[in-house]
């Protein structure tokens, strides 16, 4: 017995001998060999965006700035705002991260701004700038939350056209629900607690924002509080969804890749959803067809609440911070790239002179229809909770939120607890 | 008394259903873990592990050379460590051996994660952030309490005598610790290896900060990813952690005939 | 503490050696620093001195996307006091690890009872024991979770059964905490199931015929010979299934990240993360972390000094 345990060590020792050596590469290494600088950049891994998917896109950008190469880091799961946190705070900022929420990091100066110049092909420059300055690359737009709805169940239930109004989305709810259809299908279980906020962001955009567009900035000037009627209001709502039974609470424990099973399985009728549900939808088709609603106003009046940002962002502490920065224009900006967010994610840029694929399914081409009629008619609105920059929640007041309307929907909290409890925290994160 | 092997049977076969579950789902195409999670994988594929094994990121090999040096470093320079301070500790009668075994206990209760942030800022000191090193070092720091607990345990059914015997012959501490004692605590070092083995194999917090991305994953860092990356393909996940599990698993088995005696020391004689 | 696992009777059997004896095992200095020292400093460096800056964090309001940074004596923990979230995660803590550490001692007590046979059988059942306790708690959470949802495999096999609704066991704000806390007793059942065999084995049969010749029970038989002889397999398990609880982390971050709603699963490891790493408050999660710490301390050393009594006075 000895001996096999002293040779089975001596082998494991041997193993790692190897494993040393093949692993820990010299820091020193990473830095300019062959006239190249070598930036890490951080991404992310979800079913659509797979390893495949980052390395050819790191290819074409890394192309066209031949000065850089990119060693590609992944973060452990989707929360990658929480890993750079993290990785931060062991000094390890990766030099170039892709759709990090910049809140926080931007203020304590530890990411490269973008210049006027820089941002000169993106239609909306300004998007989501912190102290006036740009961190993020405002790459792509996205509608949040569209309706995306079963026309099968529809039809089923004797609905023939999508709501306009709020009064008629809870007419058709009704009937669904008289039917024995659950109407909504949300989400939120497991890890991934934010998948519940939808309807909400769909409430407060039509009931908040419309009136007030910048009232999440006037909340941080202590103008407006989360109390006040209209919030409340736009939480009453949904409030009174799950009342009705309207919301499904076995949503609470189901993950996000769960929840879009479930409405694919045909458990509930209505799936409130950001845009890139869309091209998922169009790639793995459900049984039925998909159609697509924006959540709608009490009076019938258009919003569109979106969000437009989450592109490439630099650190201050870049090995090079130029070439970083071009890299990640690069890679924002690069056709090919867009076209795969696009067929990929669903992501409607926002560069100039883009234009999609022609061949993108209906879902898709609903999708943008919804955004290009909000642009058309001026409708745009912030989505409550994804906003970056100056109007954005304070950090880790988003996870509270998604926490609170768990509450909302099995009841523990009522409208004016839930405004209650976001004020408390609200003042707990910023003190 | 007939009815023992039929009862014991059946909690088994209860308390085996999750495992079993993953078991069976990783022989199973994608589709047919959704539509029949429970059946048995008839034709059963392989594709899903071998997948894992393909992966054009060698995700899962290059873990598992991390994976294996890291354990296999942490454990040697722990079983070492503990076993000498256990036994200084089991034989001291200094007041300071009985306080610096209670803060060691205390030790055995602390989350790593409550820690973290400030276990980076120490390694900084010494420049081993994102190193291999670094990583053992922690790994050592934070296991040390529970190898001492073990240790110290067995030590007090190892015979004083017998280590004076040794001693009047002349040979030195250090000799006779190696060539007396330390054998004699086999037990307890297998159970030392086993579970520091188990548990630096599956953490994944501690080499996620410390190695960072940079130095590659270990295995369990690299399951996070697969469940980010698979969500809901159970097939593809549960192979992944399937394989992640094989060599710990192993371990164990090969091990446990040792490793009770060594856990419950000289308190339980097994 | 320091003698958790002392075992009495042969401490008792061997004579105190002599004070002469005693002076040349104790501690020399080259002795200390050659045995003792390695193991101490490295758990000083990756233990003590990360404790005593977090004790200094806890003093301050870091938050390293929000500086400067200042001191503020005790303000992080007079607002601690008046914090319901922390009272809830210390409550689910404690919550968690009761019932991990009765319900696992128990279950794998009677487990070890049935499978205290020499035959493969009962050996090849004891290994299924024991898998859980060698599979890392994430791959647990993730079977788990894949079992318990709404839609999972427990609650389609319920309703082939027949049952219409069958509980939300991680959607349900009431059952959430105990699924966490079914959860994690089946991952640390075969340990106990193991260290119980194990003591069970060193109970020496003469023990119990003498017992039944004397006309006693079953049932006095385990409780007069049995259970006093497992004293300090008891004791191993409780220590394990207190650190296994008062660790709690992964299993909430993977199985319901806190929910359903605000701090229903939150444990306290689990706040403390949150706090320092989502709102960037590593002040104010120093100083929960300290209090926690506390706690622990103060609740293991109770919970050991009750356990060494016990098996000193048998």
């Amino acid at each position: 017995m000895r001996r096999t345990l002293i040779f089975g060590l001596a082998a494991v020792l041997a193993a790692a001998g190897c494993g040393v050596g093949e692993t820990t590469q010299p820091e020193s290494g990473a830095a300019a060999s062959g006239g190249k600088v070598e930036l890490s950049f951080l991404v992310f891994e979800t079913p659509n965006l797979d390893a495949a998917f980052w390395d050819a896109a790191i290819a074409r950008a890394s192309a066209k700035v031949p000065e850089v190469t990119i060693k590609k880091l992944v973060t452990p799961n989707i929360d990658r705002t929480a890993y750079a946190k993290q990785l931060d705070a062991a000094g390890n900022l990766p030099d170039i991260l892709q759709s990090v929420n910049p809140a926080g990091f931007a203020q304590a100066g530890k990411l490269a701004p973008f210049t006027d110049e820089e941002l000169k092909n993106f239609i909306a420059p300004k998007a989501g700038a912190i102290g006036g300055k740009v961190y993020q690359l405002p790459y792509n737009t996205q509608v949040i939350p569209v309706v995306y709805y079963n026309k099968d169940l529809f039809a089923k239930a004797g609905i023939t056209a999508p709501p306009t109004t709020y009064q008629e989305l809870l007419d058709i709810s009704k009937k669904l629900k008289d039917g024995g259809t659950t109407p909504f299908v949300v989400g939120g279980g497991g890890a991934d607690t934010w998948a519940d906020m939808y309807p909400l962001t769909g409430t407060v955009a039509t009931d908040v924002y419309k009136k007030t567009p910048d009232w999440l900035l006037q909340r941080a000037q202590g103008k407006v509080k989360f109390t006040d009627p209209d919030f409340v209001a736009a939480a009453k709502k949904i409030e009174d969804l799950a009342k009705n039974e309207y919301i499904d609470p076995a949503g609470l424990s189901r993950s996000y890749a769960d929840t879009e099973q479930a409405f694919r399985d045909g458990k509930g009728a209505m799936y409130p959803m950001g845009s890139w549900f869309a091209t998922s939808a169009d790639a793995n088709k459900p049984s039925f067809e998909v159609g697509a609603f924006p959540w709608p106003t009490d009076d019938g009046s258009p919003v569109t609440p979106t969000f437009t940002g989450g592109g490439t962002l630099v650190s201050a502490t870049a090995k090079n911070v130029e070439l970083a920065k071009k890299w990640a224009l690069a890679f924002d900006e690069d056709k090919e790239n867009n076209d795969a967010f696009v067929r990929k994610d669903g992501s409607i840029p926002a560069i100039k002179g883009y234009t999609p694929p022609a061949d993108m399914g209906p879902v898709y081409n609903a999708t943008v229809e919804i955004y290009t009629k909000g642009m058309a008619d001026g409708s745009i609105f912030d989505a409550f909770s994804q906003e970056a920059g100056d109007g954005a929640l304070p950090p880790g007041l988003a996870d509270k939120a998604a926490l609170g309307v768990q509450d909302l929907i099995t009841g523990k909290k009522n409208a004016q607890q839930f405004a209650e409890f976001l004020d408390d925290e609200y003042a707990k994160a910023t003190q | 008394m007939n009815a023992r092997p039929i009862v014991a049977t059946f909690v088994g076969v209860v308390f085996f259903l999750p495992l079993y579950l993953v078991l069976v789902n990783i022989f199973k195409p994608s589709a047919a873990v959704v539509a029949d999670p429970a059946g048995l994988p008839f034709p059963p594929t392989f594709d899903n592990l071998a997948a894992v094994l393909n992966r054009p990121d060698h995700l899962f090999t290059f873990g598992l050379i991390n994976s294996i040096a890291v354990t296999a470093l942490s454990v040697t320079v722990l079983t070492i460590f503990s076993a000498m301070l256990g036994h200084y500790l089991a034989r001291s009668r200094h007041w300071g051996a009985k306080v610096a075994m209670g803060t060691l206990l205390c030790g055995l209760m602390i989350p790593v994660p409550v820690i973290m942030a400030p276990i980076t800022t120490v390694l900084k000191w010494f420049d081993l952030m994102t190193t291999l090193q670094g990583l053992v070092l922690v790994n050592v720091g934070y296991y040390v309490p529970f190898g001492v607990l073990l240790f110290t345990g067995f030590v007090k059914s190892v015979p004083l005598e017998l280590e004076e015997a040794a001693a009047l012959d002349g040979a030195n501490r250090f000799r006779v610790f190696w060539q007396v004692v330390f054998p004699l605590l086999r037990p307890a070092s297998a159970s030392v290896t086993i579970f520091l083995g188990v548990w630096i194999w599956n953490d994944f917090l501690t080499p996620l900060i410390v190695l960072g991305p940079d130095s590659g994953t270990t295995v369990t860092v690299g399951v996070y990813r697969a469940i980010g990356q698979y969500q809901s393909d159970f097939g593809s996940v549960f192979a992944f952690m399937f394989l992640a599990t094989l060599p710990i698993l192993i371990f164990y088995l090969a091990l446990q005939k040792n490793f009770v005696k060594g856990l419950t020391g000289g308190a339980v004689k097994g | 503490m320091t003698q958790t696992m002392r075992p009495p009777a042969r401490v008792k059997a061997r004579p105190a050696p002599p004070r002469r004896r005693s002076g040349r095992f104790l501690p020399g200095l080259g002795r200390f620093a050659l045995f003792a020292l390695p193991g101490l400093v490295a758990y000083a460096l990756f233990v003590l001195v990360p404790i005593g800056m977090t004790a200094y964090n806890s003093l301050t309001n870091l938050n390293p996307f929000n500086p400067p940074t200042r001191f503020v004596g005790l303000r992080n923990y007079v607002s601690l006091l008046g914090d319901t979230e922390f009272r809830q995660a210390l409550v689910n803590t404690i919550i968690v690890t009761a019932i991990i550490t009765v319900l696992a001692n128990v279950g794998g007590l009677l487990i070890a009872m049935l499978l205290d046979r020499p035959t493969r059988l009962y050996v090849l059942l004891r290994g299924v024991f024991f898998t859980p306790v060698v599979l890392s708690s994430v791959v647990i959470s993730v079977i788990w979770q894949a079992i318990l949802t709404d839609d999972g495999l427990l609650n389609s096999a319920l309703r082939g059964l027949g049952v219409d609704e069958p509980p939300g066991w991680l959607s349900d704000p009431g059952l959430a905490l105990y699924s966490i806390a079914w959860i994690m007793t089946w991952q640390m059942l075969g340990f106990c199931v193991v260290v119980y065999l194990a003591g069970l084995q060193g109970v020496p049969r003469e023990l119990n015929e003498a017992a039944s010749i004397d006309g006693a029970g079953a049932l006095q038989r385990f409780r007069n010979v049995t259970w006093p002889m497992l004293a300090p397999a008891l004791t191993i398990n409780v220590v394990m299934l207190l650190i296994t609880g008062f660790k709690a982390y992964d299993q909430v971050r993977v199985i319901t990240n806190g929910g359903p709603g605000n701090g229903t699963t939150v444990t306290m490891a689990f706040q403390v993360v949150q706090t320092a790493f989502v709102s960037n408050r590593i002040g104010y999660s120093s100083a929960l972390a300290a209090v926690m710490l506390a706690i622990v301390a103060f609740i293991s050393v109770v919970v050991l000094r009750f356990l060494q009594k016990r098996e000193v006075s048998q």
